[in-house]
């Protein structure tokens, strides 16, 4: 295979859709054995040139597509697989009752002869990917659904690997995981690169990109606005190419005198998940917590929320003892939940943006039960202006909703209640750097009004830049508290990490 | 040359949208000037009113279920509930044991118990309402089976019959008609402008997203179940005046006709998404079909094959108008 020459190359690609264009003009070239980089915030275009290259949408008329020199048509996803793209999707498309090596093979039905499975081939062929990929210790038995969302991810790119791939197409591969486990996807990633697969790789997380990447193609509104090597650039350049203005300050921190404490947790338990968690938070401070995929941090949260049982210690609101059993327990004691998943417990997402804004409000009392709309649209209007939701009309779907304006809707049903606690788990997945400037001043403001703020994130650098104080967590018990003097990445992540736990480096043997 | 083309595609997609919203008034209409070009007595106002008399009950019964499929359940036993209604009460009013009010009033709160039952141990037991209500469906039908040795009870009331069956209002509007428009505006009420009727399409929406909002769902759900078992009385009292009698085999496919309708009306069986005016839309088409078909002499076998077509036929178009909205 010879490094550096162009495996996949697209010209004047644009894509429109009624009433928006997606992509305009996009010309793009991508080497064999390079990490090509796609950037761009939210709605820049990415998804639909992903999507374009897996076959899902046809470009307009006038763009080209070249594969190894010659000009290609993709009708179907079936297409592109075809043309040896591989596309690992954000949201992981295994099937969770089959096990590893089913799941690996199903794809690749033709290559068995006969009518009955041959599982044993299928093991084979499973066990010999894995441990390419340096990951021996998945069995090709184990059933999808028990594996770890960073294992899930193993078994797709294995399964692009064993359809011998040439390009594998990557979108945010590590929104998900813990940042241990995504050193060791990028480690994969090195060693798919190695063999002279042209990698395609969408991540929000810059500081991933600075490590892995080769070339790096920034898309801005559907435009290209250029291709740069890794080399000559520094994140700040990159996200001015991004965002199109000087983003002074991703993190606008703002000092804001800490007061009395608001709520106190004392040796807080729930079942064998929770165990010895003690920790307080103050009047305006933003309390961080941080730990691995798996540390049960929103578990954490749930038990403060009332989702969970309390099993053993307490929890202690302005000095009384607090004790909720349900969502409804812990919203009367004005204590407001941002949840991870904005889909699935954040947003009902057939519902109108003001119905959803407007969720937690038309639960005050009301004679009859009556609801007066125009009233409440007026009170979504005021939060779309105020955290600069971008919507057309107020009435539409939220589930058409980029991320960013998803997650302010999300917070924006909390506001009207005067919080005095406000627990976020992530509340900046997923969504463009615009938007997480956005997100991270309203949590300056909620807290310069004296609101408690807690919240869980896996990005470290966020963790560190906007939080007062940090509590570790590991496997559902506390391993330490990291005040502003002495945070770092790598004091975070040694509390984290339990010692014999540390990544251990990937060889790359046998590709 | 671009512009004109942008703006036909703008226009395009606007009637798309709109074909999309109005779609079960469209095939109602198409229905109604093609049953009316074939059968010109099709469109006289009497026939139109007998069309209205003979879907009330269906219709009050579908009010219920497009709060139960829009909240994302499902209640099997509204025809169950309903004998159960028409031979209760008409036991109790039997050789002038009660009056008719208090007998009424009886059988409304057994009704609603019965609704109640299906809530709690659905949510409680945390079943799936369509095996909670399909069991139901056999015990309450079985309840008035037995009640009654399965022969029609007779009502001796006249004025019962005049009032929820063949009476007139000012000699022109059948009162069934009256009873299930008033249920109408009544439904759409509550469903569109009451806490109520937000929790009930928030949660068939996204259940969890509405517990962590602080509602609370099995209250609502409980209390939902309890309003169908409601309608469920009033279309039971309305099957019972139209025959003069309870009888234990009423309202046989009230359930299945009733979410027909509902289904038919643009309500999504996901939850979440549900019409009043929809609901109404879909049993007229209903009710249509039936009335236009028997008026050009198709029998029962018939009827009952093109409404099964009919409804997929819906359902596949809806399905066709979304993606491709998409």
């Amino acid at each position: 295979m010879i490094l550096g020459e162009n495996v996949l190359e697209l010209k004047h690609i644009s894509k429109t859709f009624p009433g928006v264009v997606a992509l305009n003009n996009v010309d793009m070239s991508v080497r064999s054995g390079e990490v090509h980089a796609l950037l761009g915030e939210n709605g820049a275009g990415k998804s639909t040139l992903i999507k374009i290259l897996s076959g899902y949408h046809q470009p307009d008329k006038g763009g080209e597509m070249f594969i190894a020199g010659k000009p290609v048509l993709f009708r179907s996803p079936k297409d592109a697989i075809a043309a040896s793209i591989s596309t690992i999707y954000q949201e992981l498309t295994l099937c969770p009752n089959m096990t590893v090596a089913e799941n690996l093979v199903l794809d690749k039905q033709d290559l068995f002869k006969g009518f009955t499975l041959r599982k044993k081939d299928f093991q084979d062929i499973a066990a010999e990917a894995l441990k390419n990929l340096g990951q021996s210790e998945i069995d090709p038995n184990w059933l999808v659904k028990d594996l770890s969302i960073a294992q899930q991810q193993v078994v797709e790119i294995a399964k692009a690997v064993t359809s011998k791939a040439k390009i594998v197409l990557m979108d945010e591969p590590t929104s998900s995981i813990s940042q241990s486990d995504a050193t060791k996807l990028m480690d994969i990633v090195r060693c798919l690169k190695a063999d002279g697969v042209a990698i395609i790789y969408i991540s929000h997380r810059l500081h991933e990109i600075g490590d892995i990447a080769d070339r790096i193609t920034v898309l801005r509104d559907g435009e290209l606005v250029g291709t740069v090597n890794n080399s000559d650039v520094t994140e700040s350049d990159l996200i001015n190419m991004m965002v199109g203005r000087e983003l002074k300050n991703v993190y606008p921190k703002r000092d804001v005198p800490i007061g009395d404490v608001v709520l106190k947790v004392e040796n807080l338990a729930s079942g064998e998940l929770l165990k010895g968690i003690s920790f307080d938070v103050h009047k305006g401070e933003i309390l961080g917590i941080g730990g691995l995929v798996g540390s049960r941090r929103t578990e954490m949260l749930e038990t403060l929320f009332g989702m969970r049982p309390i099993t053993d210690g307490k929890i202690i609101l302005n000095g009384e003892e607090f004790h909720p059993k349900s969502p409804r327990d812990s919203i009367k004691q004005r204590i407001a939940y941002v949840t991870e998943d904005r889909k699935k417990t954040g947003l009902v997402a057939c519902l109108p943006v003001y119905e959803n804004i407007n969720m937690v409000n038309v639960q005050k009392p009301a004679p009859l039960g009556f609801l007066n709309w125009s009233k409440l649209k007026d009170v979504a209007n005021g939060h779309r202006k105020t955290l600069n939701i971008r919507v057309s009309r107020i009435e539409q779907i939220v589930g058409s909703l980029s991320g960013g304006n998803q997650q302010k809707v999300a917070l924006a049903k909390w506001l009207d209640f005067a919080p005095e606690v406000i627990l976020f788990d992530e509340p900046t997945r997923g969504i463009d750097i615009g938007a997480k400037t956005e997100i991270y001043s309203i949590m300056g403001e909620l807290a310069a009004h004296g609101t408690a703020i807690i919240m869980v994130s896996s990005e470290l650098p966020e963790l560190i830049s906007v939080a007062d104080r940090i509590v570790v967590m590991q496997e559902g018990r506390m391993k330490g508290i990291v005040t502003k003097g002495e945070m770092t990445q790598e004091r975070v992540m040694s509390l984290a990490t339990r010692k014999n736990q540390q990544p251990t480096q990937i060889s790359c043997e046998g590709i | 040359m671009q512009s004109t083309a942008e703006t036909a595609r703008t226009t395009k997609t606007t009637i798309r949208k709109l074909v999309i919203q109005y779609r079960t008034l469209l095939i109602l209409v198409v229905l109604m000037i093609v049953f009316s070009l074939l059968k010109p007595v099709f469109i006289n106002p009497s026939n139109l009113l007998s069309i209205l008399k003979n879907m009330s009950y269906v219709l009050i019964a579908g009010l219920g279920m497009t709060f139960i499929i829009t909240l994302g359940g499902l209640d099997l036993s509204v025809g169950s509930t309903a004998a159960v209604v028409g031979v209760g009460f008409a036991m109790l009013i039997r050789g002038g044991l009660l009056a008719a009010i208090p007998a009424m009033l009886i059988v409304m709160v057994v009704a609603m118990s019965l609704g109640l039952l299906n809530g709690v141990v659905s949510v409680k037991g945390k079943i799936e309402p369509f095996l909670v209500t399909l069991a139901t469906m056999n015990i309450f039908r079985g309840l008035a089976l037995t009640l009654t040795r399965g022969k029609p009870v007779p009502i001796v009331i006249p004025y019962f019959a005049d009032l929820f069956g063949n009476g007139r209002l000012f000699n022109i509007i059948p009162s069934p008609v009256i009873i299930s428009l008033i249920l109408l505006l009544v439904s759409w009420f509550l469903f569109n402008h009451t806490k109520f009727g937000f929790y009930v399409r928030s949660i068939g929406g996204n259940q969890e997203a509405s517990r962590v909002a602080g509602i609370d769902i099995s209250r609502i759900k409980i209390a939902a179940y309890t309003m169908s078992g409601f309608f469920a009385f009033v279309s039971g009292l309305i099957l019972a005046a139209l025959m003069n009698s309870g009888l234990p085999d009423a309202g046989r496919d009230l359930a299945l006709d009733s979410i027909s309708g509902v289904i038919l009306g643009g309500t999504a069986i996901s939850g979440g998404v549900g019409s009043i005016w929809g609901t109404l839309g879909g049993c007229l088409i209903m009710a249509s079909l039936n009335n236009g078909m028997s008026l050009l002499g198709a029998q029962y076998h018939v009827q009952i094959l093109v409404k099964g077509l009919v409804i997929i036929l819906a359902v596949l178009m809806d399905n066709a108008l979304k993606s491709r909205q998409k």
